[in-house]
Formats: structure tokens, C-alpha cells, sequence
């Protein structure tokens, strides 16, 4: 059997403000759907959907529409308690976001996993001075070596970034306000205008 | 067997995982290190190790025995002795008194100032002895308050050794102090290392590689890598790093 690690289907999240006259703050749309394991390597500028998009593959937000199944399973039929055996989200910050409780327990469905298959690392801070990051990367490679998927989130603004994400990354997804971008390598990934764009000179210094 | 060891241990605070899948072990006579960036999980881990927090899932075993859940006391009780990244002294009683309180014959009978245990000589020999292993022999009747940083932390390391543990677990000695009393206090700790089984807790890097035996990196709840620090230090990154410019 071959469940994708990760189907993101027709997903659509949207900010809106005012009850009456409804408008549309943020959007974020994605579609796409990843089949093994991998280290997918996410960049896009501050305030682009990156953390919201890391949000709705662990459940921790509701989509608008559209939805996410992570080994074969909603992953928001899935047990508030126990989505984070599917997909976990490591964050910088200590805010705790509490799930939307909607519906009570035993309505959901257990997760099939013990430990997540699907490792989500938001903004993990990279510094040259500690050599923390030779450690980061091992982990990264060992959870991928282990048959999992993993995704590095990194908003760039120096060329080593860059050189960690060709390093380690297999994949790419680029991500401008609230739409994605696919690559299948680095290459590809920084031929694309809108990269370009949003890199500026980090691209030929790396 | 392994004195020490952790087993697939899991902790949440509400819908927060802090500790993953963690697995420690550590050796009789060894000297191990945790190392870990800041807010990585390290104290939270050590304090599930030391019995402070228990965990939601895994073990924890000391010589054999499952010691998860209980109390700090007990554990302690059963020879595990652990330092504060916050001091904990008396700061007005005297050196000697600091470490005559923890003496095992002292303890168990029950503290009482009205009681002269300057009096009770096996008591003082040992107290006596534990000052000179951490270097404050001359300073044994000065308030514990007025010691500088860098000999309060050795005296905290004196309190510990008087219980006679078989493991002793250190977190951050080195937080607070300044280059020259970091280097005094790992000399300190070099002349503990094998005569104890020692289990230090610690972010500075470079501090560690000098001493430990092996050490188990902790970053996001759960052990990234471990290696001896010459394993460690051949990472390419903690090469191009300042601390591979030191090393």
C-alpha cells in the first residue's frame, strides 16, 4: 500500500475583518501533495501564510475550506491530543495555541502513529557562532534516513541560509502572499522570477 | 548495565510536547554531559530524571530499579544528588555548617542548631574531608554568604558530596560565572571525574568538550545526536563555529 505522507488538498484559509461588510484580509491557498520521505525546504517572506500553512497540516488551525490528510488520515478528525503523533510543529516561540475543540473525543479518531511522521521546524535558529547547526542538520537527515517527511521553514537574510537549504533540502516550496510555489531542486527554485525577486543579492552571494 | 537510564520518556505540558522519545543512559565512573541550546528542553528533562516532574510515558531506572514517579525525595534517598542552576545555601551559617547539614549521620537524625554538632567529630572529619576535595578548606568558617560566585557554586558541589551519592547530577554549574571561575570550576570537576559517576547539564559547549566522557545533544525535546566530543567536534559546523576556532 502507498498512502502519501502528505495530501494538502484544495486547502483555503482566509482571514477576514468586519461582521457586516466581510473583507478579506489574508488568504492562503495550497494544493499539493508530497508521496515519501523527504526534507522539504519552505522560504517565503515574514507574514507570507508559511507558520499559518505549518498551523493547518497539524491541525492547530481550521482550514476555510479544502483539507489535510497526513499518512491517509484527516488530519482534523484526528484527536486534538493525539495530532501531534502525525505531524508536530516546532516553534520558537512559547505561545501555546489551543485547538478549536469542536467536537468531543470519542467522535475522533485515534492517531496511527507512536512517534509523528511528519516533522514541521518553523524559523529553527541558525547560528554560526555556537555550532549547534552541524547537529540540527544530522537530525533533520536522521528523521528523513528513518523514513519520515520533514519540512525547514526559513525566511533567509544571509547567504549561509541559503547554503544550509541547498545542503540539506531535496525539495523546495516558495511561498508570497498566501500562494506556493513548487521546485524539485535548488536550481529550479531560484530560476523562478518571483524568487529572484524576493532573494535579490543573497542568490548570487551563496 | 548501565547505572542510569532513561527509556522512551514523553512529556506535554497541556498541548505542548516538551520531551520526546527520550534514551539515556549513563555508565558507572563516567562523566556525561546533556548539552543543548537554550530552551531546548534540558532542565525540563532533568527535572524528570530527578523526579521533580514525572513523565506521561517511558521509564526511568537506576541500578536496575524503576525509580519513574517517585518523589525527589526518594530518589534522592536512594543516592542521586543533584545541584541547582539557582543556588541553594544557607547563606547565614558557615561553610562547614552548609556541608555538615547534608552528612548522612547528621541528616538522619535530624538537623537541630540547639544540638552542637561541631561536637560530633566523624561528622566534622567528613565535612572536613568534602572542603578539601572542593578546594575551601581555608574558607570552612566564613558565612556561605559572603563567598564569591564561583566558590558558592563550588560549596553547592560540597553540599552534594556530602550526601555520599552514587550519581551526582550537576545543572549548569557554569551559569553566572565569569572565565576565570568556569576554569577553576572545571578543574574541580576533573578531580571528581571516575572517584564519582557525574552527570552534567550544560549549554556551554566548549565547557563539556573538556570533560565529559560522551554527551547527548538535546534540542526540541529530544536527543538530536550523541558521541564522545571528539565525535562532536569533527561536526563540520561546530568546526567553522567559534568554538572550532577555540578548540
Amino acid at each position: 500500500m502507498s498512502v502519501p505522507f502528505l495530501e494538502v488538498d484544495n486547502l483555503r484559509k482566509e482571514y477576514s475583518r468586519g461582521l457586516i461588510n466581510k473583507r478579506i484580509t489574508f488568504s492562503l491557498e495550497a494544493n499539493f501533495s508530497i508521496e515519501e520521505p523527504a526534507i522539504v525546504g519552505m522560504m517565503g517572506p515574514n507574514g507570507s501564510g508559511k507558520t499559518t500553512l505549518f498551523e493547518l497540516i497539524t491541525g492547530s488551525n481550521l482550514p476555510s475550506s479544502g483539507r489535510v490528510m497526513v499518512m491517509g488520515q484527516n488530519i482534523h478528525d484526528v484527536r486534538y491530543d493525539e495530532r501531534d503523533r502525525l505531524a508536530i510543529h516546532y516553534h520558537q516561540s512559547y505561545q501555546v495555541r489551543s485547538f478549536h475543540r469542536t467536537r468531543p473525543k470519542f467522535m475522533m479518531q485515534p492517531a496511527d502513529c507512536e512517534y509523528p511522521m511528519v516533522h514541521l521546524f518553523d524559523e529553527p535558529q541558525f547560528n554560526t557562532q555556537d555550532g549547534y547547526i552541524g547537529f540540527m542538520l544530522d537530525f533533520f537527515r536522521k528523521l528523513r534516513g528513518e523514513g519520515r517527511l520533514v519540512f525547514v521553514c526559513l525566511h533567509p537574510n544571509e547567504p549561509f541560509h541559503l547554503n544550509i537549504m541547498r545542503e540539506v533540502c531535496e525539495r523546495y516550496i516558495f511561498v508570497r502572499d498566501g500562494s506556493l510555489t513548487l521546485a524539485d531542486d535548488f536550481d529550479k527554485l531560484v530560476e523562478l522570477e518571483p524568487v529572484r525577486d524576493y532573494l535579490g543579492r543573497l542568490v548570487d552571494v551563496a | 548495565m548501565a547505572l542510569f537510564e532513561a527509556q522512551h520518556l514523553h512529556k506535554r505540558f497541556g498541548d505542548r510536547v516538551v520531551l520526546e522519545e527520550i534514551n539515556l543512559s549513563f555508565e558507572a565512573g563516567q562523566l556525561s554531559g546533556i548539552m543543548g541550546p537554550n530552551g531546548a528542553g534540558k532542565t525540563t528533562c532533568f527535572n524528570v530524571l530527578t523526579g521533580r516532574y514525572k513523565p506521561d510515558r517511558g521509564k526511568v531506572l537506576f541500578d536496575g530499579q524503576d525509580i519513574t514517579g517517585m518523589t525527589p525525595r526518594a530518589i534522592a534517598r536512594k543516592g542521586i544528588s543533584r545541584s541547582f542552576q539557582i543556588m541553594n545555601l544557607f547563606d547565614d551559617f558557615s561553610v562547614i555548617e552548609n556541608v555538615l547539614i547534608a552528612v548522612p549521620q547528621v541528616r538522619d537524625r535530624g538537623f537541630n542548631m540547639t544540638r552542637r554538632v561541631a561536637a560530633d567529630v566523624a561528622a566534622m572529619d567528613k565535612a572536613a574531608v568534602v572542603l578539601e576535595q572542593v578546594g575551601l578548606q581555608d574558607k570552612a568558617y566564613e558565612n556561605a554568604g559572603s563567598l564569591p560566585y564561583g566558590d558558592r557554586r563550588a560549596l553547592e558541589i560540597g553540599v552534594a558530596l556530602a550526601t555520599e551519592p552514587r550519581l551526582l547530577f550537576l545543572d549548569e554549574p557554569t551559569s553566572g560565572l565569569g572565565i576565570d571561575a568556569t576554569a577553576r570550576l572545571s578543574e574541580l570537576i576533573l578531580e571528581l571525574k571516575h572517584a564519582y559517576t557525574i552527570v552534567i547539564i550544560e549549554h556551554d559547549m566548549k565547557f563539556l568538550f573538556g570533560l565529559a566522557d560522551n554527551i547527548a545533544v538535546i534540542h526540541w525535546g529530544q536527543v538530536i545526536t550523541r558521541g564522545t566530543p571528539d565525535e562532536l567536534r569533527a561536526n563540520k559546523w561546530v568546526q567553522s563555529s567559534n568554538l572550532g576556532k577555540l578548540a
